[in-house]
């Protein structure tokens, strides 16, 4: 019984890393209409510009983000503009997003090779630490992976809520017309949804990198879990990312422990199809629309 | 409407597979080009049969990865652990894979929430539940690879790597035979209308679920094989190198750049990939293989989403010319030291440069308005006997709150030209949706020849003989004019094949008087023969009961009085119609009968010259004063 | 202060108005009336800046805003009570209302134009934090006046205010039209209820086809038969 909650727990904070990970996806998918495959690209290059620049600088893995959420804002936003430029259809922003990570993948490997990449242990003195409650121990790395994303989805939330722009973006999201005839413009405030995702994403690289290794192959591993979250999540929903990846982090933990690892994926994925199909706005739904 | 003779290249491919390996000893080819060669059959094979459903269908998959690695681990499972024969295991792949295929398929297109883009996201999780299945089970591959046994080679065909290729070709002949023979017949073409415009491809009568169920089974089948081909050739095989991103990424920029619609379009593609990749291979850049086909498949769908075999089939005979010049000059030449490769390359380039040039305006352009009196031996054919047509009763559609239809009792009798009007939202589209199947009653009956049709899917209904027509003209794009009208008529009450449809549809682009215009795409006609065109295209169902749904919108006077005229053609020829229309002056003329709805009930019925002065209908469109209110 | 002059706007090849022609004057209310299809809609959708004509120009006071992107539009003083009232479904009444003072000199009257719209709609205040998809059609229909006033609009544009709503309802919404003009706004009504709007328009256009066949004070126009025959085609 405790190993079932211990591995629930684990799981859960696990799950809170690929939450991490979908929010920008499920930001620019709900808000702005592009499924933006490259922002997998993104998260990788979080995570190996923070493996090649928290030892040199002297930030430490977690100061590298004053450097690589700047940036990554940028990419993400530079990225956004070739989908507004042409007025990208869904089906084709998966497309050439696709074509995009591929590209940005092949650029990582040429650049750090196909070898697995790790923080140096004298850099990273998260890796080895571990947090206890009781007798339940949770590895550092996962719980600063919840933290951080609860803070986001919270701090994305009060955006979206409290601020001008943030409730001009829901807005857009909900009716474009009518929105851009009470003078909301889209352009400018795509570029600002758009990079903070890609700021998002700079973070969830750096946490990556603070549990261990990391392959430029990473890339893939994380999409058909991370879009599982937002599917279930419900697409746009900030919070329900966040349980969504609770949930399925719980969900493959607790089926590694008490059946097998190699069935996890299916449960998981078995869900996903589940959803789709009794709940197709997702399972949390934030508020009634219509 | 050229007869389709590019299947000759079939049996001409079928057999320089099989005459291959005798020919290699007289002509000296090098090992490393059979090699090349074998390779690039295999990822014709793989490619083509992922267009079956991608391309021809238009259901984005990035799952393809999943089926062809059912394919590979069942000849390395088999062979290895079960020590079957080759033949055998890749048999049982094939039929794995089809029984995978058919999985998924059912699962997806059952769902009504479905949108491509979910497909396509469900898709790419699949080879990552496959990679996690047979990385941890040791029963399959437990994480440490397999290593394929070289079986023994037959003796007409001489080294190992001989008989790769034709095992490759093998495949490959069958995948494009298949992509062929369903672009000629109904099985291609319902895919082609289910592209375009899914709802549509219903109304006409295309069993729609069941065309994408053949398609997934088709796909599944061919990749299985082709990934049997695969761990044959490879001779070992890792869950990492099966269930990879690489898979996707191929066929998907393959197909693009190969062209989605044409049966040859991977083919094409695949060709021009694996020279780019050989070529970067020996200028020691494979490093960017991936990063230019990153490159190719976003220009290519910002910029020339149709691909190559849509610019080649232009003008084929140069294009293919101009291939063979640019091949063999060089290579005769004796040009690029010796190596053929660098000679096909030329050759490619070559052709993929006369392809997009600009083309010549050979076409007499927009000549006026197309739409030409109409002509044709359509016989009157005044309804015989008073029958029912088409009954509703009591039917209710409720969404949420919303009564869009609230309890109508409506027959359409034969004969009859019904007007079915009322203010906006007063139900009245909602009401042809629910005739046409498109929506199931939330209470309440719709009968079509006396028939129930609650829970029958809308290509049911029109085989019963109900065809519609869309307010906002809804033609298959990427279908010619005579193809728009000639897909109805194969997927009519009685199945009929390509070629007798598209004679037969001239028949109806005569009735509407669009003679003339059936080579024509709908993009290039103007909005009133895009609505003639829906009614030829209904027609083409041979329907007892035409729902004509605003079909007069946006007209300008002339060419009101041109549809009026041919609305009456199709009335006398014997067919019922529903006309819903907000220009009354028409309805007036027009209906024999008119039923006039408001929020979702019927208002008054009858005679037009009657109904239209009814106190209750005159307020419904002119609203009451306050003081008439009661104030 | 609107003069719109001979625009043709089209729906891709369908053209939904031909050559239409429309003037307001200040603090004046006009009506476009007319059957369902004829075109009343793509008028104002066009004078909000949501759909632009193919040719012709739209000015306001002088200043011609017929290619001035969608979202400048509202800075020349138009706000649009859209047909279907298309709130922001999944947001508080108060986001909605809060969203119609968007642009830059509404945002800074924000208060003081909330404490108006509260006072013409007291209802609104009360169900400030529901969200807006929720409440019932004549409290939408409130809502979507109250956003659109919001803006400071000179010129407010209204379709189709009364289509679903119960009679008591229809007349609340059309004595806050009054009280809205009477303040100097001009209004340009779309309504399928002529007679209704008729009564509380200065002038009035009837739009059949795509094309205006009749214009004139909105007396006349009631009491003239060609009117009835135009609607409904006999």
């Amino acid at each position: 019984m405790e190993q079932a909650i211990q591995a629930a727990i684990s799981g859960a904070l696990q799950g809170s890393l690929f939450a991490l990970m979908a929010l920008g996806l499920s930001l620019t998918w709900g808000f702005l209409r592009v499924i933006n495959l490259a922002h997998f690209g993104v998260i990788l290059l979080g995570a190996y510009l923070t493996i090649e620049w928290a030892g040199p600088t002297g930030l430490g893995p977690l100061g590298v983000l004053v450097v690589t959420v700047p940036i990554l804002f940028v990419v993400a936003a530079v990225i956004h503009l070739l989908y507004d430029r042409f007025e990208v259809s869904e089906l084709n922003s998966l497309l050439i997003s696709y074509g995009l990570l591929i590209l940005m993948i092949q650029l990582v490997q040429n650049y750090w090779t196909a070898d697995f990449q790790r923080l140096p242990g004298d850099i990273n003195p998260y890796a080895t630490r571990s947090v206890s409650v009781g007798s339940l121990i949770f590895p550092l790395p996962t719980v600063m992976a919840a933290l951080f994303a609860a803070v986001l989805v919270v701090g994305i939330r009060l955006f979206l809520d409290r601020t001008y722009a943030g409730r001009a973006l829901q807005a857009f999201g909900q009716d474009r017309q009518i929105a851009a005839a009470f003078g909301i413009d889209h352009r400018t405030l795509g570029i600002l949804l758009a990079g903070a995702s890609g700021a998002t994403a700079a973070v969830a690289g750096t946490l990556f990198t603070l549990r261990g290794t990391v392959t430029p192959d990473s890339a893939m591993e994380w999409v058909g879990l991370v879009f599982a979250i937002v599917i279930l999540g419900g697409i746009g929903n900030v919070a329900g990312t966040l349980w969504a990846g609770l949930l399925v982090g719980a969900v493959s933990g607790l089926v590694a422990v008490v059946w097998n690892p190699a069935t996890s994926p299916l449960v998981v994925f078995s869900l996903v199809v589940l959803a789709l199909i009794f709940r197709p706005q997702g399972l949390f739904r934030r508020k009634a629309a219509h | 409407m050229r007869r389709e003779r590019g299947w000759i290249l079939i049996p001409v491919l079928a057999v320089l597979v099989a005459v291959m390996p005798q020919l290699r000893d007289a002509t000296g080819f090098a090992t490393s080009y059979v090699i090349l060669a074998s390779e690039l059959l295999f990822w014709a094979a793989l490619a083509t049969s992922w267009n079956l459903l991608s391309g021809y269908a238009g259901y984005f998959s990035f799952g393809q990865g999943a089926f062809f690695g059912v394919g590979v681990y069942a000849m390395a499972v088999l062979t290895v652990r079960m020590g079957w024969d080759w033949w055998q295991a890749i048999l049982v792949g094939g039929v794995l894979s089809t029984v995978l295929a058919l999985v998924v398929g059912f699962i997806a297109f059952r769902l009504r929430s479905l949108r491509g883009e979910i497909f396509a996201l469900l898709t790419l999780a699949l080879p990552f539940i496959l990679l996690a299945v047979a990385r941890l089970n040791d029963a399959i591959d437990g994480g440490q690879g397999l290593t394929v046994p070289v079986p023994k080679v037959p003796g007409w065909i001489g080294t190992p790597q001989d008989f790769f290729f034709v095992v490759s070709g093998a495949v490959a002949v069958v995948a494009i035979a298949v992509s062929y023979w369903m672009s000629q017949t109904r099985y291609g073409w319902a895919l082609f209308a289910i592209h375009d415009d899914e709802d549509v491809a219903e109304a006409i009568g295309v069993p729609t679920f069941s065309h994408k169920m053949y398609a997934i089974a088709l796909t599944g089948v061919i990749a299985g094989l082709a990934g049997g081909a695969y761990a044959l050739r490879v001779g070992f095989v890792t869950p990492e190198g099966t269930f990879n991103l690489r898979v996707p990424v191929m066929v998907i920029v393959m197909s693009v750049l190969g062209g989605r619609r044409h049966w040859a379009g991977p083919l094409v593609g695949a060709l021009y990939v694996m020279i780019l990749q050989n070529r970067l291979q020996t200028l020691k850049l494979e490093g960017w293989s991936l990063v230019i086909l990153g490159v190719v498949l976003i220009a290519l769908v910002l910029l020339a989403p149709d691909g190559l075999m849509s610019r080649f089939a232009r003008r084929r005979w140069t294009v293919a010319g101009v291939a063979v010049l640019g091949v063999l000059v060089p290579a005769l030449a004796g040009a690029f030291g010796g190596d053929f490769v660098w000679s096909v390359a030329s050759g490619l380039l070559l052709a993929a440069f006369v392809g997009f040039l600009p083309a010549r305006r050979t076409e007499a352009g927009e000549a006026g308005s197309g739409a030409v009196a109409a002509q044709g031996e359509w016989a009157d054919a005044p309804a015989s006997a008073d029958e029912v047509v088409v009954e509703t009763v009591d039917v209710k559609k409720h969404f949420g709150g919303l009564k869009a239809v609230d309890g109508v009792s409506i027959q359409v009798r034969s004969g009859e030209i019904l007007g079915l009007v009322g203010p906006n939202g007063s139900g009245k589209t909602t009401l042809v949706n629910l005739i046409s199947g498109f929506f199931p009653p939330t209470s309440g009956t719709v009968k079509v020849g006396g028939v129930d049709t609650t829970g029958m899917r809308p290509h049911h209904i029109a085989h019963l003989g109900v065809a519609r027509t869309y307010q906002i003209p809804r033609p298959f794009p990427s279908l010619t004019v005579r193809d728009n009208v000639a897909i109805a008529i194969m997927f009519g009450r009685e199945p009929k094949s390509l070629h007798a449809a598209r004679q037969e549809a001239e028949r109806y682009l005569a009735l509407v008087g669009l003679a003339g215009r059936g080579d024509d795409l709908p993009g290039g006609i103007n909005l009133h023969e895009r609505q003639l065109l829906e009614m030829a295209r209904a027609m083409a169902t041979r329907p007892k009961l035409l729902l004509l749904d605003e079909a007069l919108a946006g007209l300008n006077p002339v060419e009101i009085d041109n549809a009026v005229e041919v609305v009456w053609r199709i009335h006398r020829s014997g067919v019922s119609i529903v006309l819903v229309e907000h220009l009354l002056r028409v309805v007036n003329q027009l209906a024999t009968r008119i039923v006039v709805m408001n929020q979702g009930t019927v208002l008054a019925s009858g005679e037009p010259s009657v109904v239209m002065r009814d106190p209750q209908v005159v307020s419904a469109y002119l609203g009451r004063s306050a003081d008439a209110q009661g104030h | 202060m609107l003069r719109v002059t001979d625009i043709d706007v089209f729906y891709g090849d369908a053209q939904a108005l031909w050559s239409v022609s429309v003037e307001v004057g200040e603090g004046e209310v006009v009506s476009v009336v007319g059957p369902n299809g004829a075109g009343k809609s793509t008028l104002v959708n066009s004078i909000a800046g949501i759909l632009r004509p193919r040719s012709g120009s739209i000015e306001i006071d002088g200043v011609d805003i017929t290619r001035v992107p969608t979202h400048r539009t509202c800075r020349a003083g138009v706000a649009i009570v859209p047909e279907g009232r298309r709130l922001f479904p999944a947001m508080s009444v108060r986001d909605n209302l809060d969203l119609g003072a968007y642009h830059k000199e509404a945002r800074a009257k924000r208060e003081e134009t909330l404490e108006w719209v509260f006072s013409l709609f007291p209802k609104l205040a009360d169900r400030a934090n529901q969200v807006a998809g929720s409440m019932s059609g004549g409290e939408q229909q409130m809502a979507a006046i109250g956003r659109a006033l919001m803006a400071r609009p000179r010129l407010l544009l209204m379709d189709e205010p009364s289509l679903g709503l119960a009679p008591v309802i229809v007349d609340e919404v059309f004595d806050v039209i009054r009280t809205v003009c009477s303040g100097g706004v001009s209004v340009v009504l779309v309504e399928q209820n002529v007679h209704r709007a008729l009564e509380i328009s200065d002038r009035a256009y009837l739009l059949t086809e795509g094309r205006i066949t009749m214009s004139g004070p909105a007396a006349e126009l009631a009491n003239d038969p060609t009117l009835r025959s135009l609607v409904l085609g006999v």
